[in-house]
């Protein structure tokens, strides 16, 4: 199985170079039997990428030490989960897992949208297939899974500790879905630029796609939030680090574009500004990608330093030439007839959240590239970290949590002044009460304080909003409360799924706010001795050294403290933090020792403890904080993903087509057959 | 089994035992497998070259997760101040460690990776050295400017707000300006066609006959004017 996946490959680059060539001749020539042959190549080309994984899945899963890749990313003693997740733990697996995902995503996107965009298809399939011919390239020639050892070692080396996290094993793919589904949108951008069939349709096929990108970033992102928190132990969740803000860039021109498409689709207006948020979306996906893997710029997250980077940043100048040139020549066609009522109008405040949302992108990709300009220019090194990100993001994410309640609130075209009143006095006056209320509570905090007002003003918008809703439908329909709200979304899926996603982001945006009042404290204990803190929130704790233990698990070496912990005077349990040395099967370590952290969540905070350092006398030095309001980023993940899922859901009329009518021809034509 | 080779193709097209299509895939396959070997071979070879070990160790396809450089710290000293008292609080030593990044490569400033990072041996030195400098003396500015002085502005955790850096600091809210300027243009240049054909709108429909009336909108409105005995 192996040999045939390792064979699979090479002729999965050969199918996807067929693949392009036939569907370009048959765009050009607009000959259907090379399109079709296209479109099956695509297919195939996903099927030989399949078999290429499954070759590499059994010989993770079947420890086949002969190949570099099993043996740098796996050993004997790994739970098969983590052996089973090595396949995008390293550089060559990841490339090949990109591969299948793509292959998988381009087939389904030319099989659903064959009939409805015969003229774009070809062009599709063709941009599709370069793409994919790219990655397979890569992962051929410049990082290949199969590449063999000259010796076949006894045992391999092992995943990464840090990767050893459940976390691991679903963060990567959901961002790689993410990245990778940047593409189908891209691809049909270029089958529209290229067909200067530059109307509505292609928005239509890529609307869904780009909704499917968003979801799993978002996913991804916060799945990857919740691994650095429980994993690399420092504390927090986003360090600004250039490999989490290369994923966070797409996502920022992602969201962009799901909101400047309604305006194209309402107002026909945008159509050049939406074509290049779409390639935009996908380069800085490939741009993110060449952060990670080339070695570029400093992180904990990227991959070891690799010539991978430089296939990648000539397939990005290679893209960025070839969109600017299409996209130049195609401006006549991309001229739409644009007016604008009022200043105060939906498509003006989407407008506004598209450049709050692209400054900040810039912003991000601007703080992240800055070290290397300052390297040519200057010719000195310099660190961007969190002090630049936050100085100029804060700002920006706070006026952009405002436009979150401003937008939905206007109306289309023109919104008049009763109308403005009418619908902002009681989000504004909720927002103001929540601030004077904090205020008058002690808050003291500028950027908190007005986080939690504009949280209170959106929050407002957004229950008004389903108020409103839901009564309308009672008083139409009569019908009860809960069925009246559960269809007023089912029938407005992407209005009030995105109500839902806003609400997400304002939980977001409370729980970022939460850690400006984190509190850390450096322990020293030593057994039996007691460490007495307040948290935030005013409540008493207590933390009862147990002492140190040493003991061996499955894969590695331990060394734990536990600490009894009361909370007001109760006992809430042990917490515990440990320090890892992994071993392989023959006992040898791998990898440097790693940090398990012990948290104790609730809703108002989680108590973080980590064990950093013991001295000779079974001293423990750790680190005690108190971090507030961590679980709310982990819900305002989910119920952004959660809203996402509501606005991507098939209509139900389209889900059952005709369904009523069969319901009612069916009777009708057997009372016919019984008449005759 | 021999691997098949585009020998063997070509031999199976002079000498058909098969049928010809037969021969051609098995030649396309030899082909494919014969590019495929030296593609293969020449990629091995130019890692090989590059001086990558070939060992399971290697961690080369693997995460820069651990690949702390432990030998990074430099040593920060200074002569103390004489007859000048350490006045630098536990508080505010944090704050500078704060600003310092450690060079271990975790991206993570002096103060955050010393207290959970235990297997760093950078942090816990370069804490040293700022103990030492706030011992001899020395105050939160000059502790940091001793650290500008050893490592370089690459120890700062943020670009300092001068020269060139300024750029740096300034430029995403310069675009988010030129950026806003350009959208308030664009909007009032749009607002300005809307007036326009709004207008244009107004005017083609008070000429135009109403429908099913023969007469504009405008002879009407006279026509109602009239009837009411109002002047227009």
């Amino acid at each position: 199985m192996i040999l045939i996946g390792e064979l699979s490959l090479w002729v999965a680059v050969v199918m996807a170079a067929w693949t392009t060539t036939v569907s370009f001749a048959g765009g050009k020539l607009r000959r259907a039997d090379l399109i079709a042959s296209g479109e099956r190549g695509l297919y195939s080309t996903f099927a030989l990428v399949l078999l290429a994984a499954i070759g590499l899945w059994t010989a993770l899963l079947g420890h086949d030490f002969s190949l570099e890749y099993v043996a740098s990313n796996t050993s004997r003693n790994m739970p098969s989960v983590y052996v089973f997740a090595a396949f995008w733990g390293g550089q060559a697996g990841s490339l090949l897992f990109w591969a299948l995902i793509l292959s998988f995503f381009s087939s389904l996107a030319v099989f659903s949208s064959r009939a409805r965009s015969r003229d774009l298809m070809p062009w599709v399939t063709g941009t599709l297939g370069v793409v994919i011919l790219f990655f397979l390239l890569t992962a051929c020639l410049g990082a290949n899974p199969y590449t063999r050892l000259p010796f076949v070692p006894l045992d391999g080396r092992g995943l990464n500790p840090q990767l050893q996290n459940p976390g691991m094993a679903i963060h990567p793919p959901n961002l790689y879905l993410g990245y990778v589904a940047t593409t189908i949108p891209f691809a049909f951008a270029i089958g529209a630029l290229v067909t200067r069939r530059l109307d509505n349709e292609w928005l239509a096929a890529v609307r869904r796609w780009a909704l499917v990108s968003w979801f799993f970033l978002t996913v991804g992102i916060t799945l990857g939030m919740w691994w650095a928190y429980v994993e690399l132990g420092w504390g927090g969740y986003w360090a600004w680090d250039p490999v989490e803000n290369a994923s966070f860039l797409p996502w920022l021109t992602g969201t962009a574009f799901l909101h400047s498409i309604m305006i194209q689709e309402k107002r026909g207006m945008l159509k050049k500004w939406n074509v290049v948020l779409v390639v935009a979306t996908f380069l800085l996906a490939i741009l993110g990608t060449f952060i990670t893997r080339s070695g570029i710029i400093s992180s904990v997250h990227a991959f070891a330093q690799s010539p991978v980077g430089n296939w990648f940043a000539g397939f990005l100048i290679v893209a960025i030439a070839v969109t600017t040139i299409l996209v130049m020549t195609r401006l006549r066609d991309l001229e739409a007839p644009v007016t604008l009522e009022s200043m105060a109008s939906r498509e003006a405040a989407f407008l506004y959240n598209n450049l709050l949302l692209c400054g900040i992108a810039f912003s991000v990709l601007w703080g992240t590239l800055f070290p290397i300009l300052s390297e040519w220019v200057r010719g000195t090194k310099i660190t961007v970290g969190p002090p630049f990100f936050n100085a100029v993001n804060i700002p920006l994410g706070l006026l952009l949590l405002g436009l979150t309640g401003v937008g939905p609130l206007i109306a289309w075209r023109r919104a008049s002044t009763s109308n403005l009143k009418r619908q902002f006095i009681a989000p504004a006056v909720s927002g103001l009460v929540v601030g004077v209320l904090l205020l008058a509570l002690g808050m003291r905090d500028v950027y908190a304080l007005i986080s939690y007002t504009l949280a209170g003003f959106v929050t407002a918008t957004i229950v008004q909003e389903f108020v409103k809703g839901t009564r309308a439908r009672r008083s139409i329909h009569g019908e009860p409360l809960p069925l009246a709200l559960v269809r007023l979304i089912g029938r407005n899926r992407r209005r009030y799924g995105g109500y839902i996603v806003h609400l997400g982001i304002v939980v977001l945006f409370s729980a970022f706010a939460g850690m400006a009042f984190k509190q850390e404290n450096d322990v020293t204990l030593k057994p039996g001795e007691s460490f007495l803190a307040k948290d935030p929130w005013g409540h008493d704790w207590r933390f009862v050294s147990q002492g140190v233990s040493r003991f061996d698990a499955l894969n590695r070496d331990v060394l734990a403290i536990g600490l009894d912990t009361y909370r007001d005077g109760k006992r809430i349990g042990v917490m515990t933090s440990e320090q890892r040395q992994y071993r392989d099967s023959r006992g040898n370590p791998t990898f440097n020792p790693s940090t398990e952290v012990g948290i104790h969540g609730t809703l108002e905070e989680d108590t973080y403890v980590v064990l950093a350092g013991v001295t000779g006398d079974e001293t423990a030095e750790l680190r005690i904080s108190f971090n507030p309001l961590v679980w709310w980023v982990w819900y305002g993940g989910a119920i952004m993903a959660f809203g996402g899922l509501i606005v991507m859901w098939p209509a139900a009329e389209k889900r059952k087509p005709n369904s009523g009518y069969r319901a009612s021809l069916a009777p009708n034509a057997e009372l016919a057959e019984a008449a005759q | 089994m021999r691997p098949v080779t585009p020998a063997d193709g070509a031999k199976m097209l002079r000498n058909p035992p098969m049928s010809r299509r037969r021969a051609v895939r098995l030649g396309t396959a030899g082909i494919v497998m014969a590019v495929a070997r030296r593609l293969h071979a020449q990629a091995a070879a130019a890692r090989d070259s590059a001086g990558t070990p070939n060992g399971p160790t290697d961690g080369s396809s693997g995460s820069n997760l651990f690949a702390m450089n432990q030998g990074a710290a430099r040593t920060v000293h200074r002569p103390p101040k004489p007859g000048v008292a350490p006045h630098v609080s536990d508080a505010d030593r944090d704050q500078v460690e704060k600003k310092l990044r450690c060079q271990c490569g975790c991206t993570l400033d002096v103060y955050t990776c010393r207290t959970t990072d235990f297997a760093c041996e950078v942090s816990p030195a370069m804490h040293r050295d700022i103990i030492a400098l706030i011992d001899g003396g020395y105050g939160a500015e000059e502790i940091v400017d001793a650290f500008v002085g050893s490592y370089g502005e690459k120890v700062l955790m943020a670009p300092t707000k001068s020269g060139f850096n300024l750029v740096g600091w300034t430029m995403p809210f310069g675009a988010l300006i030129v950026g806003g300027g350009a959208l308030a243009l664009l909007l009032l240049r749009w607002r300005r066609r809307g007036a326009v054909e709004a207008a244009v709108r107004a005017s083609e429909r008070s000429s135009l006959p109403v429908a099913g009336v023969d007469a504009t909108v405008d002879e009407l409105a006279e026509v109602d004017a009239a009837v009411r005995g109002e002047h227009r």
